[in-house]
């Protein structure tokens, strides 16, 4: 295959950092950045905490272990979340099978009940755990469900907007993205809404080298309606620690997969 | 004694609990020891009473809930208890919900060892395949939703491969449902052919402790793609006291019971059928009147978002009562058998807003057959990772008063709960 030939040396020649030529193909630069915002490595780790601050400025906070397992670059992707704050959302897990060609398949553990439950397809941009993160931020939102075309190319950033195809189906009328020529990560994120305002915006704040992958470290989502925020925080990140297929089946929902969760000594 | 001086504890807890986000604070990584847990006062009130009862409220408690987790070597040992005041039983209750070991053996073989709260199957508030001590007490009170399930003592294997994977549960002293007593609720006895509140409150005669009266329930999964299927097996007993011993007690039937199920993507939602062939195994040809007939039940679901935030989920599930005309022609009190079809609709919506703070729902079971209804609207509100709130209502009716939620008409009741996480 080609393409995912061409995704390849994309996500080889990302790692070493090297890109002098100036993209012009919108598709191009929005694959790049899909591998660069969510398929570091064939697998990674991270601990992500959240801050969600309402509009009178009362915070929650949510404490989660992230493990993630590329079945193929740019391709299906598996993702379980361990929760560990606040004691109410403690032991609950939340599992995707996230697929390219269908959608995604996705079960949420409630150990209080010792319940698997599934969650239908449509429900996915609906507030992740309270947050002002969706569902469809924690995996990523697929780059063929919308349209792409070039605003401009600044000396940083590729700018783009981004049109979706099926508009029934997401709450924006298109978003624009900003995303960094050197790393391919989006760095801004504009949503619109009907009225033609623009009511949320993602920033990132901290970016790191891990292991070579440029990585964010620290991201807000803004709901510029209500004023509400929730920052985000991720630490103690890892690539290519050699998740097994294994790790993302009903057995971790029940019995979080400790081995695989512990934290890293560095 | 009342149950305040257990609100005495909030402040302490208040205090103890109140930490800003340290920048540089992940917390533990071993997460030794870390305790935590609730304080929940809760109060239910009929709608109107129950003349064969003196007490008005459904709920009326103070509940302190505690949990905690260790894992020492390989292993993780989990402890949740709750202690509560209940004012209604005017004494207090304590009760450990999970108390288990659980380590994995030869890589594959997931044990899990103690008492433990278990659940599987695909319905929505229905269990066919699902034979797990249940707490209806609890559920038609107002508690919470978790307080549905009820705690067994249980060892539990699970064995998981790709190709098809087994859980096996074995409850070596069989645990009954919580069922009605004429405590809380009074319930309809066909040999009265009214609603009675005994005092003392119904006792039912539990099978001897040896080892042939266990449980035992088995689980073979496998998801294909997006498929989910699974096969079950149980044996023990009916988990509701439906069968009368030689003395007229109440107690529980043998039941060997065999199912399926299947859950999957369909369209914009997700499709559930399952199936379950429950055999009475001291009443064969269903000729016994004091023992239940064989049974196939049968459930299919289908749940979608509707719109962004609002979720709707629909069951059809049926009863079908085996030698039903055996059972007619034999019960001294033929008027008040199921009928050889109960169908039961159920229709849940959920609406959630503000970032889940605020959480409408409606679950409606509704009895075509039976004419008789059961409604639990409810509305909760998380103010802050500490303090939750949540109101509902549990609402019977029916036409006959002998069908399952008619009887509980009189127990038609409001509730009020406000919690305190730490």
């Amino acid at each position: 295959m080609p393409r995912n030939l061409m995704l390849a040396l994309a996500a080889l020649s990302l790692s070493t950092g090297i890109h002098a030529e100036v993209l012009t193909d919108a598709d191009e630069v929005i694959a790049r950045a899909d591998l660069a915002a969510y398929y570091g490595g064939t697998d990674g780790r991270s601990e992500v905490r959240m801050i969600i601050t309402d509009a009178q400025d009362r915070q929650q906070r949510r404490q989660f272990t992230v493990l993630r397992r590329d079945v193929e670059d740019a391709g299906d992707q598996q993702f379980l979340v361990v929760f560990s704050q606040p004691s109410d959302v403690r032991n609950t897990v939340f599992l995707v099978d996230k697929h390219i060609d269908r959608d995604d398949d996705r079960w949420l553990y409630l150990p209080g009940l010792d319940l698997v439950k599934r969650i239908s397809a449509g429900d996915k941009r609906t507030s992740f755990v309270g947050a002002h993160y969706f569902y469809e931020d924690v995996s990523g939102r697929r780059p063929s469900d919308d349209s792409h075309e070039f605003v401009e190319t600044t000396d940083a950033f590729y700018v783009l907007r981004h049109t979706p195809i099926d508009p029934q189906s997401v709450e924006f009328t298109s978003y624009i993205t900003w995303i960094d020529r050197n790393t391919f990560l989006p760095m801004k994120i504009e949503y619109t809404n009907p009225a033609g305002n623009v009511y949320r915006r993602v920033e990132v704040f901290g970016v790191e080298n891990v292991d070579g992958h440029p990585t964010v470290t620290t991201s807000r989502v803004s709901d510029l309606l209500t004023g509400g925020r929730t920052d985000m925080q991720f630490r103690y990140i890892q690539y290519d620690v050699g998740l097994p297929e294994s790790v993302f089946t009903e057995r971790s929902l029940r019995n979080p997969p400790r081995e695989w969760l512990q934290r890293p000594e560095n | 004694m009342k149950p305040w001086p257990l609100l005495l504890l909030l402040p302490i807890t208040l205090l103890a609990q109140n930490d800003p986000w340290d920048d540089e604070d992940w917390g533990d990584d071993d997460e030794a020891a870390a305790w935590a847990g609730f304080i929940e006062a809760g109060l239910g009130t009929r709608l109107h009473s129950d003349p064969l009862l003196d007490e008005r409220n459904t709920l009326e408690e103070v509940r302190w809930r505690i949990e905690s987790e260790w894992q020492p070597g390989a292993a993780t040992v989990s402890f949740k208890a709750d202690a509560a005041y209940d004012g209604i039983e005017a004494g207090w209750d304590a009760e450990i919900r999970d108390l288990t070991a659980a380590f994995t053996l030869a890589e594959d073989y997931d044990i899990k060892l103690g008492r433990q709260v278990q659940t599987w199957g695909t319905g929505d508030l229905l269990f066919l395949n699902d034979l797990f001590p249940k707490d209806f007490v609890s559920f038609f009170a107002g508690r919470d939703d978790e307080y549905l399930k009820a705690a067994g003592n249980a060892i539990r294997v699970t064995r998981f491969s790709e190709m098809i994977s087994v859980d096996f549960a074995w409850t070596p002293v069989f645990e009954p449902d919580v069922y009605l007593t004429g405590e809380r609720y009074s319930f309809f006895s066909p040999l009265a052919g009214e609603n009675i509140a005994p005092r003392p409150p119904l006792t039912a005669v539990e099978p001897d402790e040896k080892p042939a009266n266990g449980e035992f329930a088995l689980r073979l999964f496998r998801t294909f793609e997006s498929r989910e299927i699974a096969l079950y097996a149980y044996r023990g007993f009916f988990k509701q006291p439906t069968a009368l011993t030689a003395n007229l007690e109440p107690t529980f039937a043998p039941l060997t019971a065999i199912g399926a199920s299947l859950r999957q993507p369909l369209g914009p939602g997700l499709l559930n059928v399952e199936g379950s062939y429950y055999r009475s195994r001291d009443d064969r040809d269903g000729s016994d009147p004091f023992v239940p007939n064989d049974q196939l039940r049968m459930l299919a679901g289908y749940e979608w978002e509707a719109r962004p935030n609002f979720t709707v989920g629909l069951q059809y599930y049926l009863e079908w009562t085996g030698d039903h005309s055996r059972l007619i022609d034999n019960s001294p009190s033929p008027e008040f058998e199921p009928d050889e079809f109960r169908h039961l609709l159920t229709n849940r919506l959920t609406y959630r807003a503000g970032r889940d703070k605020h959480t409408l729902s409606l679950f409606t079971f509704f009895s075509p057959s039976d004419s008789d209804f059961y409604l639990r609207p409810s509305y909760s509100y998380r103010h802050s990772d500490e303090w939750s709130l949540t109101a509902g209502g549990n609402l019977f009716g029916g036409s006959d008063a002998h069908t399952f939620f008619s009887q509980l008409q009189d127990a038609s009741n409001l509730y009020l709960r406000v919690r305190y996480h730490y």
